[in-house]
């Protein structure tokens, strides 16, 4: 049994206890023993990959452990085609924000490190974990070091939108921690044994449809809340205008996955039935995300904010690629969640540049900046266009694989939802042109220092990866497709069985 | 009806934690008297009687004594130890704490001593009388603790207010087990326990008579309706006390229900006292979580708090079952680690104790105090219930033998509940961290037993939270142990 995936899950861990035995005056070796981990996870997580088996569609790299035997909780952790792209996502964001965040961040900068490592943790935790209640555990660990990324480091309203970032994630998560105690009730009922394995909630016989329904709703509830859908997306603004430019990357970047991978993962295979009957709600509710979050993106006059509305855009996306159970539309999902963290982590990264020099978000106080910054400039707009989706570059693999599979299982909501690349288009290309070109209006756009080194750093991978997801996606794709089937038949079967026995009834 | 002899040759098996802490009492307050010099070493001695007494526990010999009136088993001896736990932490704090104000006294841990005394009587009783002795040996201690820092006006004004409130309650308890009495002819739990098996649940006298305990035994535990008291005891307290005083009275109040309600186990369910117990329950829940968030005074939010997790420890005990009084055994224990935590690090703010220590007392503390402002964080999600922390893992447990017993509805209204508590928590949290402290507030001192005090809890809540099979495994011994 290989412990790959542990050493992954603790390493940052044991680097943070590590830090915070470190006295604090030593706040710059902190922040270059941080940026090591990181980066070592990173070569972790490469070697995660070079383990990966192509072409097998289950658990890989499985470890388990007896964790709380009296209720059947296990310490199990595997990693396979859906997860497998979410981690590695995971390991780069983290040296990115480091180096992002080298000069900007002066307050505090051993909790900053801290926070982060933890963060990472929790977040490859919640990707790798096989046991729902292990899976839970790093669910909700993920919130607190948000909490006081945004809430101590975060703009002048950051109070405010720390707890409310705190308290709807927290609502959702709750009623899925009582979901989870459910269904493993339902199990012990079946079976006599307390499990909490995820793979033995596949098979699971509701006493009824809407027991079934109940418990897709808690488990959807706590998922739409982290993606965020429509309409409950309101404490995404908020949040991401307060972090600091490393929140906001994290959070945007893996943060909201953790909600599109919680539908794939469990929502999808545990309840087949509530799925078929209730997924086009949530379709419905994410082609309207779409559409809501492009429209209101377009008029923001704050840089932060329209990247951030852009996110639900793209975020209701994935969605609908996943809702509309086909192939292909989920592996575009997949692909695009990895493409909506490089891209709008590079976006918010970028617009935490120049906030650091010019500390304004408005659009209007830009313009012309193109002449003063060009590499700067360069970089925003390569992710810019990315996240529009032009053709060789990321967006445009991820949104097409989307929209041509949901077309054929849902097609009204597959037109409705294609206006958002329109949209997306005009909004963004408008920031562009709103910020870099024209004449230099205000003076003090003249003299704004270059992008640094660090930040220029933190760029190149993303950059690469962009190009190279848009050049080639079939790295990436083939290494899901296996897992992606798999889930899919569990669904039709499982659905399709019920169905009959409805039927004959 | 034999009379069995009062005294059995095992008796000093039985009580003899109870021994060494009675006489470890009175020696500490001679001590005081005649060595006034050596005030400080009350404290460290306190501890050593305290220690000897939980290992004491190992000496003793499970079984049933004085009459069938007096139980030593694994759950007594686990709720022995948590009791100790308790004094232990409340001794801790205490030293720096009462050396600071200046009342440092040898009959202070005398008082904590007896008090434990008596919980422990509470614990093993096998007998409504037996339990009634404990409770008054407990409140006493009470009354002088809550007003130990006798210059005080909130001090006194905690004290009297809990002797009133309390001699009234336990009034109550005393006519509800004369009732009982008055229908079962006995007092004792397996007469009792014989009577229920054929008893007519609608005799509206047992009824009155289970409403009266419950009553009173409510306002032990402080929770909704009888929980007016609560918030401004806690207040006036010294806080070491207030924290000693949220857990372990509740302990050993809970337990004495537990056997209670298993010794009327078929009425109390066909009776649907049940009910009533699930009403307190859901009652405690909701005005304990929605008062608190109203709170700036940080003892009178924990106390609040406390009523809410009253409420989620009566959850579990809505069914008498092995996994119900495990699951209460769980979150005792754990409360009391979290709990007096965070009553250990109100009592480090040095500043005139007569004034409420309020949140803006704590702003920034979590910069300036690194250790007690992550102590303080760590009870805080603790106490609402987040992984990996204990609070999770007994929450848990809780919300699973709701479950299990079919009553999924109160589950639901724990969780939401503790969704609002989530938000005071959290905002204690806010204050450590997001806030600069304003001019003029002392930084709090930092002590060693405090500090060592806080170290012990945080290291409990992380260990209960992640390798919690251990307690379970205690957890389930002692309610097999209670209900055989």
């Amino acid at each position: 049994m290989s412990s790959i995936l542990s050493l992954l899950l603790w390493l940052p861990i044991a680097a943070a206890v590590l830090l915070m035995l470190v006295p604090r005056r030593f706040g710059a070796e902190i922040k270059v023993v941080g940026l090591a981990a990181a980066i070592l996870e990173f070569l972790v997580s490469l070697s995660v990959l070079g383990h990966f088996e192509e072409g097998v569609a289950g658990m890989q790299l499985v470890e388990a452990r007896p964790w709380i035997p009296t209720w059947g909780i296990t310490y199990s952790l595997g990693i396979d085609g859906i997860s497998l792209w979410l981690v590695l996502l995971t390991a780069l964001l983290t040296p990115v924000v480091f180096l992002s965040g080298w000069n900007a961040i002066k307050k505090h900068p051993k909790e900053y490190v801290i926070a982060f490592l933890i963060m990472e943790a929790a977040m490859i935790g919640v990707f790798i974990a096989t046991d729902l209640l292990l899976f839970y555990v790093f669910f909700e660990l993920t919130l607190l070091p948000m909490y006081l990324v945004i809430g101590v480091w975060g703009g002048a309203n950051r109070i405010y939108a720390a707890i409310k970032f705190f308290l709807f994630t927290i609502a959702g998560s709750l009623l899925m921690l009582l979901g989870i105690i459910y269904m493993a009730f339902l199990h012990f009922h079946d079976t006599g044994i307390w499990s909490f394995a995820v793979t033995d909630f596949y098979g699971m016989h509701y006493r009824s449809l809407a027991t079934e329904a109940l418990l897709f709703f808690a488990f959807s509830l706590a998922f739409a809340i982290k993606v965020p859908l429509f309409p409950l997306h309101t404490w995404l603004p908020d949040a991401h205008v307060e972090a600091p430019t490393g929140g906001s990357i994290i959070l945007a970047g893996v943060m909201l996955k953790m909600g599109t991978y919680g539908f794939l993962r469990f929502v999808l295979p545990f309840f087949p039935n509530a799925t078929a009957k209730y997924g086009p709600w949530l379709i419905a509710l994410s082609v309207i995300g779409v559409i809501y979050g492009a429209l209101v993106a377009w008029v923001q006059p704050d840089m932060k904010k329209l990247v951030a509305y852009s996110s639900v855009s793209h975020l209701g996306f994935c969605v609908l690629g996943i809702f509309a159970l086909q192939q292909t539309a989920i592996e575009g999902s997949i692909l695009q969640m990895v493409n909506h963290g490089l891209s709008t982590g590079a976006l918010f990264l970028l617009v935490g540049v120049i906030y650091e020099r010019r500390h304004t978000r408005r659009l209007a106080d830009y313009g012309g900046l193109g002449a003063t910054m060009p590499v700067y400039a360069t970089f925003f707009i390569i992710a810019v266009l990315s996240s529009v989706g032009l053709p060789g570059l990321n967006g445009f693999v991820g949104e097409f694989l989307i929209l041509s599979g949901s077309f054929q299982t849902q097609p009204r909501a597959t037109i409705l939802a294609t206006t958002g690349v329109i949209l997306a288009a005009i909004y963004l290309l408008w920031l562009v042109q709103k910020v870099f070109f024209g004449p230099i209006t205000n003076d003090e756009n003249r003299n704004v220092k270059e992008i640094a080194w660090n930040e220029i750093a933190a760029m190149v991978p993303l950059v690469v990866l962009m190009v190279w997801i848009g050049v080639h996606p079939n790295t990436f794709i083939r290494k899901m497709t296996p897992s992606v089937q798999q889930l899919l038949t569990t669904v039709q079967n499982r659905g399709g069985a019920v169905m009959l026995t409805e039927k004959a009834r | 009806m034999t009379l069995h002899p009062l005294i059995e040759s095992a008796w000093m098996n039985a009580v003899l934690p109870e021994l060494i802490l009675s006489a470890g009492g009175m020696i500490l307050i001679l001590w005081s008297a005649f060595f006034p010099k050596l005030r400080g070493t009350t404290a460290p001695l306190s501890l050593i009687i305290f220690i000897v007494a939980a290992l004491s526990e190992n000496a003793l010999k499970g079984g049933n004594f004085f009459g069938g009136t007096y139980q030593i088993s694994a759950i007594t001896q686990l709720f022995d130890i948590t009791f100790l736990l308790a004094a232990i932490l409340a001794t801790l704090f205490a030293r720096e704490y009462l050396e600071r104000e200046g009342i440092e006294g040898g009959e202070f841990y005398a008082l904590l001593m007896w008090g434990t005394v008596g919980m422990m009587m509470m614990a093993k009783g096998l007998d409504l009388l037996v339990v009634i002795l404990g409770l008054e040996t407990l409140s006493i201690c009470i009354f002088v603790l809550v007003g130990y820092h006798r210059r005080l006006p909130v001090s006194n004004e905690a004290s009297l207010k809990y002797f009133l409130m309390g001699a009234f309650a336990t009034g109550f308890v005393l006519y509800g087990t004369a009732l009982f009495y008055g229908a079962t002819q006995s007092t004792n739990f397996a007469a009792m326990t014989r009577y229920f098996a054929t008893a007519d649940a609608s005799n509206p006298m047992l009824t009155i008579a289970f409403v009266l305990l419950l009553s009173g035994l409510g306002f032990k535990l402080a929770a909704a309706p009888f929980h007016g008291w609560a918030p401004d005891v806690y207040q006036g307290a010294p806080s070491p006390v207030a924290g000693w005083l949220s857990v372990a009275p509740k302990a050993a109040t809970l337990i004495a229900l537990v056997r209670i309600f298993a010794s009327m186990a078929p009425t109390f369910h066909l009776a649907r006292w049940s009910t009533m117990v699930a009403a307190l329950s859901v009652l405690s829940m909701i005005i304990g979580n929605a008062v608190a968030i109203a709170q700036r005074d940080l003892k009178r939010m924990l106390a609040y708090s406390g009523i809410a997790h009253v409420g989620y420890m009566l959850i579990a005990m809505l069914s008498v079952r092995d996994q119900s009084v495990a699951a209460v055994t769980v979150y005792v224990i754990t409360y009391a680690l979290m709990n007096i935590g965070a009553f250990g690090v109100v009592s480090m703010l040095a500043k005139n104790q007569n004034d409420p220590q309020t949140l803006d007392d704590i702003a920034g503390l979590g910069f300036r105090r690194p250790f007690y402002g992550l102590a303080l964080t760590v009870c805080m999600f603790s106490l609402s219930g987040l992984p990996p922390t204990a609070g999770f893992i007994a929450k848990f447990y809780v919300f699973k033998t709701a479950v299990d017993s079919g009553y999924v509805g109160i589950a639901v209204i724990g969780i939401l509940t503790s969704i609002v508590s989530v938000y005071y928590y959290l905002r204690v949290v806010y204050y450590l961290y997001m806030k600069e402290a304003a001019e003029g507030y002392a930084v709090p001192v930092s002590g060693m037993f405090a500090t060592g005090a806080l170290a012990i809890s945080m290291a409990g809540i992380f260990v209960i939270g992640i390798f919690p099979t251990p307690l379970f495994e205690m957890a389930g011994a002692a309610a097999h142990a209670l209900l055989p």
